[in-house]
């Protein structure tokens, strides 16, 4: 069964990776209906932060609660978790079609096809649709990536760069999805370097460095 | 979504990246022909030495067949770090590991399928009477071997040493059953009958058993964080 929830929070979150502190106590909330972008310099631990959030890895120490779940909920939690990762996730010898059918059916969503096409329609996926994804360049399996973390309407949206390597309008329609999902009550989540984009999507910017929140310098 | 269900579309996905890329069966396949090959070419043999000969052939091409076929498929996971596309999925991990071992198990009964004739014709030993119970023992076999070798796998999705885990680990866990199986069709190849090798098939019954029920238990653990 699906869990919803309205809220994630963080609290003293730490991770490590043996003797490197990837994280080191990160207290933060996300409300639905916001967009949080959260920038840093390479290995401040924002990515470290989202895969925690997508339970892809346990903190070594801290909590994050989803509402008034926990991650022992992980399973009913995960079908309103969507996350577009740096490495795209994606099988390589299957096409985006077929990417995107597999996660709808492991996501037992009902009308797979009719949701998949809409995506991709909204993400000009059409004519390459039926290629396998190793012959899509890095803005095409992008978009296959973004659709597919979007297929099954999640609450919780969690995107690392999801702006590499688009050109301008496909940027445009990711910023338009994003907006969407926001005034559906989601909760977005983005890491991103690009500025530009943050500032057409964000509803508040944090900054990471060495494992921890700081202030923004300047 | 309950475990085989999601389990089975894992085995559907692997089967039809295999279908469109054929290239599992491909590499195996060539490698289980020039092992049968060499050997019989090696290992000059008579009728009379053949049937000692022939089942340290044919568990010695499964055995390395199924570390090339497992390896391979669990490779296919790490591209693109595309597993995560299971693990962020609402299913049970455990689906993740039947579903891996079952496609493997299917891939390899189909390059056993070309492997076992061929071992039986390059040794002259007559099928007639020992088909049936070979093909039992190759599945008995099979199964063990291929369960705990997927397990070791999906250890090794972020593990840097997976294919010394692989030789370090899997072959002495995996000796047990191979050396039944091995023994099992040396008995049959030597004239003994179904009833006679029963005694060695419950040995590989007992050893499947213990394997998948461990590795359908401990996955959910070990998938849980990659």
């Amino acid at each position: 069964m699906k869990l919803d929830f309205e809220e994630v929070s963080v609290a003293g979150l730490a991770k490590s990776y043996g003797p490197t502190l990837a994280l080191a106590g990160v207290d933060l909330s996300f409300e639905a209906g916001t967009v949080s972008v959260i920038q840093g310099s390479n290995g401040s631990g924002k990515s470290t932060l989202l895969w925690l959030i997508a339970m892809l890895a346990y903190p070594t120490r801290g909590e994050i609660r989803y509402g008034q779940h926990g991650v022992a909920r992980a399973d009913g939690l995960r079908g309103r978790i969507g996350f577009v990762a740096h490495q795209l996730q994606l099988y390589p010898g299957l096409s985006g079609h077929e990417n995107l059918l597999l996660a709808a059916r492991l996501q037992s969503i009902a009308y797979a096809d009719r949701r998949a096409t809409d995506l991709c329609e909204a993400l000009a996926l059409g004519d390459y649709w039926n290629r396998p994804v190793r012959t899509y360049s890095r803005g095409q399996a992008q978009r296959v990536s973004i659709a597919r973390a979007l297929l099954h309407e999640p609450r919780l949206l969690l995107m690392d760069e999801p702006a590499t390597g688009l050109d301008e309008k496909s940027t445009e329609s990711v910023v338009d999805l994003i907006g969407q999902e926001k005034r559906a009550g989601a909760i977005v989540i983005i890491v991103t370097h690009e500025a530009k984009f943050a500032s057409a999507v964000a509803d508040r910017i944090l900054h990471m460095d060495r494992g921890r929140i700081v202030e923004p310098e300047g | 979504m309950n475990t085989l269900r999601a389990a089975w579309l894992v085995t559907l996905k692997d089967l039809q990246l295999e279908l469109r890329t054929k290239e599992i069966l491909t590499s195996t396949g060539l490698f289980a022909v020039l092992v049968v090959t060499l050997s019989s070419l090696a290992f000059y043999t008579d009728p009379l030495s053949a049937p000692d000969i022939a089942p340290g052939v044919l568990w010695i091409s499964i055995l390395f067949c199924g570390i090339l076929l497992i390896g391979r498929s669990w490779a296919l996971e790490r591209e693109n770090d595309a597993v995560f596309a299971l693990l962020l999925s609402p299913i049970p991990r455990a689906s993740i590991y039947i579903g891996k071992t079952l496609s493997a198990l299917i891939l390899l009964f189909m390059v056993e399928l070309l492997l076992v004739p061929l071992c039986l014709i390059f040794f002259q030993i007559e099928p007639s009477g020992v088909m049936l119970p070979l093909l039992a023992l190759v599945f008995l076999g099979s199964v063990g071997f291929v369960s705990t070798a997927s397990l070791f796998s999906a250890v090794g999705i972020r593990t840097r040493a997976r294919d010394l885990m692989l030789s370090v680990v899997v072959f002495p866990l995996v000796a047990p059953a191979l050396l039944a199986s091995a023994v099992a069709t040396r008995e049959l190849f030597g004239g003994a009958s179904m009833a006679e090798i029963q005694n060695w098939m419950r040995i590989l019954g007992a050893f499947d058993l213990l394997f998948v029920s461990f590795g359908v238990w401990i996955s959910r653990h070990l998938l849980a964080e990659t």
